[in-house]
């Protein structure tokens, strides 16, 4: 699933030559907040002028481009404020674009398939965004305030009871029912409908898969080893 | 992440033959995950962190340290390890390992050496989709709301039988959450909801 001929990104490269070799990272752009105008601007320029941490840039966007982070590279990464904000809108992307995007194609199957089964799905759906939503609205009101003011190394009581040990327990694995739905379509439900709509409504939810994918390696692999770092630098 | 994903570390000192080896693995659409590491002392803090289950090892990071080799070796005796060879080396040394590859075989002999392993921990096998007549009893207790244990009691199985047929449930149908399975259960007929 990583694996990939794509180039790995550096601070020399330019931007342009990398989106035209992989658009998804018009999506990463998207989450940094960057215009997709980017010139003939080298990583490191388009870095400083967006005021984004360079490394943090650099590991996330291999991410897109195939290439898992290495410990070392990882380390590198000296501010997590700019991957908060990458993550926070993320979020926005989610519950924004992606998740109505998905419930609009299957209101529009409705309309000309009244079975069971579709009903089904429609409920599991239904459901499963409910608790992305829930669970997305977790981190951007528990964990993410949290992080923050570890970086201010602020000693605010409120937040001694909150750590990185308990936001790795909340940390859900919203994938799984995402990979149930793509699999009850593809494997194992024939849902009788336009094969436009079916297919944009598959396509959507790979688009999701594989942000979603990326989102929680950034979680678990980047964001979680960070913070417990920082944690020891505070306690000692 | 995926869980039936295989970690792999490989402990080799040349960094050209680590990302040779990895990056011809991963073109075969292996699913690995892999961890690189020059020396043996680094390969414990790994095991501890990750559920690691094969080694690709060359013999010079471990030829003048044989014993504490076997140490490790014995310590953590469900790990598979496979010897990098690219120059000769005395039959005794390479018997210290499960396995050895030559540098100048082709990758398919590899993967087929990681295939062997890995296929020891799923007894079926991709193809095999359809639920057996037993799966479909312990799907249809189980999506029902009843607990392993009371399904157990149910069928007058053991708990341990259970749980495997419930992880060969979720391999097959490619469904883990429990409201997946019960879509799955409605629509191919094995419970009903009326």
């Amino acid at each position: 699933m990583y694996q990939s001929s794509k180039t790995f990104i550096t601070e020399n490269k330019i931007m342009l030559d990398l989106i035209n070799e992989n658009y998804s990272l018009l999506l990463f752009l998207q989450h940094f907040n960057i215009d997709f105008a980017v010139n003939n601007k080298t990583v490191s320029e388009l870095c400083n002028e967006n005021n984004i941490e360079i490394n943090s840039f650099i590991v996330i966007g291999n991410l897109y481009n195939g290439f898992y982070p290495g410990e070392d590279d990882v380390m590198k990464i000296v501010d997590i404020k700019s991957i908060l904000t990458f993550l926070k809108n993320s979020h926005s992307f989610y519950t924004e674009d992606k998740y109505p995007e998905l419930k609009k194609y299957l209101d529009e199957i409705k309309k000309s398939n009244d079975s069971k089964d579709f009903q089904l799905i429609e409920q599991f759906f239904d459901d499963y965004f409910k608790e992305v939503l829930e669970h997305l609205k977790y981190e951007d009101e528990v964990a993410f305030p949290y992080f923050n003011k570890l970086l201010l190394k602020s000693n605010d009581k409120q937040f001694k009871t909150f750590s990185a040990a308990e936001y790795k327990n909340h940390h859900t694995d919203i994938e799984t029912k995402l990979t149930d739905l793509k699999n009850l379509f593809l494997k194992h439900i024939k849902i009788k409908s336009d094969f436009n709509l079916k297919r944009k409504f598959l396509n959507t939810l790979f688009g999701l898969e594989y942000d979603l994918k990326i989102h929680s390696i950034i979680e678990e692999r980047i964001l979680i080893p960070l913070i417990e770092k920082a944690e020891a630098e505070n306690n000692g | 992440m995926d869980k039936d994903r295989k970690n792999i570390v490989v402990l080799e000192p040349s960094k050209i033959v680590y990302e040779g080896l990895t990056s011809l693995i991963l073109k075969s659409d292996h699913d690995c995950f892999f961890f690189h590491t020059e020396n043996i002392n680094d390969i414990e803090i790994l095991f501890a962190q990750k559920d690691i289950s094969v080694v690709f090892i060359n013999p010079i990071t471990v030829l003048n340290r044989l014993n504490e080799f076997a140490r490790i070796r014995n310590h953590f005796p469900d790990i598979y390890w496979i010897g990098i060879i690219y120059s000769f080396y005395d039959s005794s040394v390479l018997s210290i390992f499960n396995d050895t590859f030559l540098i100048t075989e082709d990758i398919s002999v590899i993967i087929k050496k990681i295939n062997k392993i890995c296929k020891n921990d799923s007894p079926h096998s991709q193809k095999d989709v359809e639920l057996t007549e037993r799966e479909k009893d312990v799907l249809k207790w189980l999506v029902t709301g009843f607990s392993n244990k009371e399904t157990s009691n149910k069928l007058n199985i053991s708990i341990h039988t259970v749980n495997t047929h419930r992880k060969n449930i979720m391999d097959k149908t490619g469904i883990r959450s429990m409201s997946g399975l019960t879509i799955y259960a409605v629509t191919k007929k094995i419970i009903s909801l009326d």
